[in-house]
C-alpha cells in the first residue's frame, strides 16, 4: 500500500512538472516528486512481523529482527540533498522575479 | 494539448512501474524482505557492532560504514549555502518588510521558546548515537530557532559573519578528523578512538565528534540561508 | 598517498576559502596543481573508505573507491582542464574560486566512485556546481530550467539505483553486476537499467532531456561555455562509460530503443547543427551529437575508441569555445554575418581554431581522423553497417557546416573586425593543437593505452 503511494506521488509530482507554468509551482511539484521517491526508497526496508527500530541497546539485543536501516540512512542524505537543491531553486526564482517581476514562465516568453 | 500528454505519460509511467515491480521476481513483495540477502544483516554482526560501538545503527551507517556519503551531503549544503549568498550578493544589506507586525505574545513568547529549541536541539545532536535524531535534524531545529527569532522582530539579524566562520571550522574539522583516521590507522575515516560500552553517552569512537560537527554545520547554513532569503537591498 | 586525497584537499581547500575569499583562486590552483601531481604517485586499485571489509564480496560493508586506468586519464583531463580554464579566466571571473573547488571535488569522486548511492551524491555536487557556473550568463530562466532537468534526472537516476539494491542486496557497482549475473532474468533489470541509463543522460547530454543544453550554452561566456561544453561533457561521458561497461547491459528490445534513441541524437545534432545561423549555436549542437555519439561507442563496447573521442572532443571544444565566446563579448553577438572576417586580423588564433575543426571532423593528420577510422573499422566488424552509414551521413552533414562557418570566419565581410586574443589564450590554443597533431600523426600511444584498458577491465570483471 505504502509502496503505491510512494510511486504516485513521484507521479503527481512528474505531472506537475509538465503541466505547471508558474515557478513556484514547479518547485513545488520537485518537492512532492522527491517525497514520493523518499517514501518508496523507505518502504523498501520493512521487515514484516518486526516493529524494532535498528537502535540496539546492548548485545543481547542483536539477534532479534529488525528492520532494515540501510535505506533509512540513504533516505537521510536524500532528503538534505533535495533541501539544497530547492534552496538553489528558490533563488534562482527570487532573482527571476527581480529581473521580470514575474513568476509565470509564460508570460516571460511573451515579454522577452 | 500539453495537460492531456502530460496526464497519459504519467499515469502510463505508474502503471510501466507498478505492473514491472509486481511482475519481477528479483525484486520483493512489500515487507518480505529477507535480511540475510543484503549487506544489513553485516551491520547487526557482533565484531562489527562492539568495533563501531553505537547503538543506534542508522547513525553507525550514516557516520561509520558510508560515512563518504555522509561528507558528500554535507558538502552539497554547504555548496547550497554558498550559493545562495552568490547569486544574491548585491541584495542583502537590509531586512525585507512583511506583511504583519509581531504582536506581543509572539515577542515574549519566543524568547522562551527559542532557549527550549535550542537545548532541545543539543540534546539531539548529542544523542545521536543513542537514540534517533542525531547532527542533520538537530541542525535544522537550530535554524528553526533562528528563523523563530527572525519572525519575532523585525530588525533582528544574526551575525553572518560568524556563521560563516563556524560553518567553516566545522568543515575543516570533520575533513581533519577523517584525514587523522588516515594517518593514525589505515583509511580514511576510519575509527580511531576507543568505541567505549554500547549505550552510554561517550561511546562510538568519533561517530559524536563527527554528529556534534555536522550539527553545527547544518545549523549555521540554514541559518545563513534564511538570513539571505528575509533580506534586500539597500533602497535609498 | 592515498586515493581519497584527490576528492578531499580540494573539499578542505574550498572550505578553507570561504573565510579567505581573497585566496580563494590560489587555493584553486594549489589544489588542482596538487592532484595533477599526486596522479603520477597513485598505485592502482581499491581503497576501501573506514577499513571495512577488504574483499569485492557481497559483504563488502563501506564505500570502495576504484583507480584503474580509464580512472587515471579521465582524472588527468578533467583536472588540468580545470586549471586551464581557472586560469584563464583568473581576472574576469575570480568570485568563481570556491564554486570551481567543489565543483573538482565532485568530479574527481563521480570518476573514482565504485558505490551507486555515492555516484548520486557526487552528481549531486557537481551539478549544483554547474547550476552556479551557468549563473554567470545570467539568464536566471534558461538556469532554472538546467536545475529542473538536473533533479529530475537525479531523482530517476536515485530511483533506479534504489530498485537494484531491493533486488541484490549491495549499492556496489560489482557486487550488483555480479549478483545479477547469477541469479537474475533480463526482464527484472530493464527498468532500472532505463532509469539510470536516462537519468545520467540529462547531464551527459542525451535525448530525450536535453532541452537544457540550448539554454545555457547559447549565451555563454569564456568561463562558463568551456567548463559545461567540456569539462562537465567530458567527466559525465567517462562517468557513464563507467556504469556501461561495469553495470548496464544493454539486450534485445532494449537495446533496439537505446540506439535508436542515441542515433536520432546523432542526427537531430547535427540537423540542427546545421540549420542554425549563430556561432555558438553551432558548437553546442555538435556537442550534443558528438555526446551520443560517445555513448553510443559504449553501448557497443568500443570502450577505447570513446575514451579518445572523449579527449579529443573535450579539447577541441575548449579551444572552439574559448575562441568563439571571446569573440561574441567583443562583438556583441554571435550571428555568422557578424563574426565575418573574424580571423583576418587574427591568423594565429584562426589557424589553431581551424585545426581544432578539422580534427573534430575527420581530417587525416589529426587525431580525430584516426580515431574514426578506428570506431567505423569496429562498428563495421560488429555488424552495425546501418550504424555506420548514418554515422557516415552525419559526419557528412558535420563537415558541410563546419566548412561553411570556417570559410565565413576567414574571408572578410563589409566591417573589419578589431578584436585581439591575449597571449594565455593563444598559448593554450597552440598547446591544444600540437596534441591533436601530435596524436594524430604518431599513432603508437593510442594503441599501447588500449590494451591497458582492456586488461584492467577484465581483472575488475572476473577478480
Amino acid at each position: 500500500m505504502i509502496q503505491y503511494a510512494g510511486i504516485a506521488l513521484f507521479v503527481f509530482g512528474i505531472y506537475g512538472l509538465f503541466v505547471n507554468r508558474n515557478v513556484i509551482k514547479i518547485i513545488v511539484s520537485i518537492n512532492v516528486m522527491e517525497i514520493g521517491l523518499n517514501i518508496f526508497i523507505i518502504s523498501i526496508g520493512y521487515v514484516t512481523g518486526s516493529s524494532l527500530a535498528p537502535i540496539v541497546s546492548s548485545t543481547e539485543d542483536l539477534g532479534l529482527v529488525y528492520v532494515d536501516p540501510l535505506p533509512q540512512a540513504l533516505v537521510l542524505t536524500a532528503i538534505v540533498i533535495g533541501v539544497g537543491t530547492t534552496a538553489i531553486a528558490l533563488v534562482v526564482a527570487k532573482m527571476i522575479h527581480s529581473q521580470y517581476h514575474t513568476f509565470d514562465l509564460d508570460e516571460i516568453e511573451e515579454s522577452v | 494539448m500539453k495537460k492531456l500528454v502530460g496526464f497519459v505519460v504519467s499515469l502510463a509511467l505508474a502503471l510501466v512501474i507498478i505492473l514491472t515491480l509486481n511482475e519481477s521476481a528479483l525484486f520483493p513483495a512489500f515487507g518480505e524482505v529477507d535480511l540475510a540477502e543484503r549487506i544489513s544483516s553485516q551491520y547487526f554482526n557482533l565484531a562489527q557492532f562492539e568495533a563501531v560501538g553505537s547503538a543506534n545503527i542508522v547513525t553507525a551507517i550514516l557516520a561509520g560504514y558510508r560515512g563518504l556519503d555522509t561528507l558528500g551531503e554535507v558538502t552539497v549544503l554547504f555548496i547550497s549555502s554558498i550559493g545562495v549568498a552568490f547569486i544574491m550578493a548585491e541584495q542583502t544589506r537590509k531586512r525585507i518588510e512583511l506583511d504583519y507586525k509581531a504582536n506581543f505574545m509572539l515577542r515574549t513568547g519566543s524568547r522562551l521558546i527559542v532557549s527550549l529549541i535550542l537545548v532541545t536541539s543539543f540534546y539531539i545532536i548529542l544523542h545521536g548515537h543513542l537514540s534517533p535524531g542525531g547532527g542533520f535534524p538537530g541542525g535544522t531545529m537550530i535554524a528553526s530557532a533562528i528563523l523563530l527569532l527572525y519572525l519575532a522582530d523585525e530588525e533582528f539579524r544574526s551575525n553572518i559573519r560568524g556563521f560563516k566562520i563556524l560553518e567553516s571550522l566545522a568543515g575543516t574539522f570533520i575533513v581533519v578528523t577523517g584525514l587523522l583516521g588516515l594517518i593514525f590507522a589505515s583509511a580514511f575515516l576510519e575509527n580511531f578512538l576507543p568505541s567505549g560500552t554500547i549505550g552510554e553517552l561517550v561511546s562510538g569512537g568519533i561517530i559524536p565528534i563527527i554528529y556534534i560537527l555536522i550539527g553545527l554545520k547544518v545549523g549555521s547554513e540554514i541559518s545563513g540561508i534564511i538570513d539571505h532569503f528575509l533580506s534586500e537591498e539597500e533602497t535609498v | 598517498m592515498n586515493t581519497i586525497l584527490l576528492i578531499v584537499i580540494p573539499l578542505l581547500a574550498a572550505f578553507i576559502a570561504l573565510v579567505a575569499k581573497k585566496g580563494a583562486p590560489y587555493l584553486l590552483l594549489g589544489a588542482g596543481l596538487f592532484n595533477i601531481v599526486l596522479l603520477f604517485f597513485l598505485d592502482t586499485g581499491f581503497t576501501f573508505i573506514g577499513g571495512f571489509d577488504q574483499a569485492m564480496t557481497s559483504d563488502l560493508l563501506g564505500i570502495a573507491l576504484y583507480l584503474d586506468t580509464y580512472a587515471k586519464i579521465a582524472l588527468w583531463l578533467v583536472n588540468t582542464l580545470i586549471v586551464v580554464i581557472a586560469l584563464l579566466n583568473f581576472k574576469a571571473y575570480k568570485q568563481y574560486g570556491s564554486v570551481l573547488l567543489l565543483s573538482m571535488a565532485g568530479l574527481n569522486g563521480l570518476l573514482l566512485t565504485n558505490d551507486l548511492f555515492n555516484f548520486f551524491v557526487f552528481l549531486e555536487i557537481a551539478s549544483i556546481a554547474a547550476y552556479l557556473i551557468t549563473v554567470s550568463n545570467r539568464k536566471f530562466t534558461d538556469t532554472f530550467h538546467y536545475i529542473v532537468m538536473g533533479i529530475l534526472g537525479g531523482s530517476l537516476f536515485l530511483f533506479g539505483v534504489t530498485i537494484l539494491y531491493a533486488m541484490t542486496g549491495s549499492l556496489n557497482m560489482i557486487v550488483i553486476a555480479s549478483e545479477l549475473e547469477t541469479n537474475g532474468q533480463y526482464q527484472d533489470v530493464i527498468l532500472p537499467f532505463i532509469f539510470i541509463f536516462i537519468g545520467l543522460g540529462v547531464e551527459v547530454k542525451l535525448l530525450p532531456f536535453n532541452s537544457w543544453v540550448k539554454g545555457v550554452l547559447a549565451s555563454s561566456n569564456t568561463f562558463s561555455g568551456p567548463m559545461i561544453a567540456s569539462v562537465y561533457a567530458a567527466a559525465m561521458s567517462f562517468a557513464m562509460g563507467r556504469l556501461l561497461t561495469n553495470l548496464l547491459v544493454f539486450e534485445g528490445a532494449l537495446l533496439t530503443v537505446v540506439m535508436t534513441l542515441l542515433i536520432i541524437g546523432v542526427v537531430a545534432g547535427d540537423l540542427m547543427a546545421f540549420s542554425t545561423s549563430k556561432t555558438r549555436e553551432i558548437l553546442l549542437f555538435s556537442s550534443i551529437a558528438q555526446a551520443s555519439l560517445i555513448a553510443l561507442l559504449f553501448v557497443q563496447g568500443i570502450v577505447i575508441w570513446a575514451v579518445y573521442l572523449i579527449i579529443v572532443n573535450a579539447l577541441s571544444k575548449l579551444v572552439m569555445f574559448l575562441v568563439i565566446n571571446k569573440a561574441t563579448h567583443a562583438i556583441g553577438s554571435d550571428e555568422i554575418k557578424r563574426m565575418k572576417g573574424l580571423f583576418v586580423n587574427n591568423k594565429f588564433v584562426g589557424l589553431m581554431f581551424t585545426l581544432a575543426t578539422l580534427s573534430i571532423m575527420g581530417l587525416p593528420l589529426f587525431a580525430g581522423f584516426v580515431i574514426k577510422l578506428n570506431f567505423l573499422t569496429s562498428l563495421a566488424s560488429l555488424g552495425q553497417t546501418m550504424v555506420l552509414i548514418i554515422i557516415l551521413g552525419a559526419s557528412l552533414v558535420e563537415s558541410i557546416y563546419f566548412v561553411r562557418l570556417l570559410v565565413r570566419l576567414w574571408y572578410p565581410g563589409e566591417e573589419t573586425l578589431d578584436m585581439k586574443y591575449s597571449n594565455p589564450f593563444k598559448f593554450v590554443f597552440a598547446a591544444v593543437a600540437l596534441i591533436l597533431l601530435v596524436l594524430g600523426t604518431y599513432t603508437t600511444p593510442l594503441y599501447e593505452l588500449d590494451d591497458n584498458i582492456d586488461q584492467v577491465s577484465e581483472e575488475v570483471i572476473h577478480g
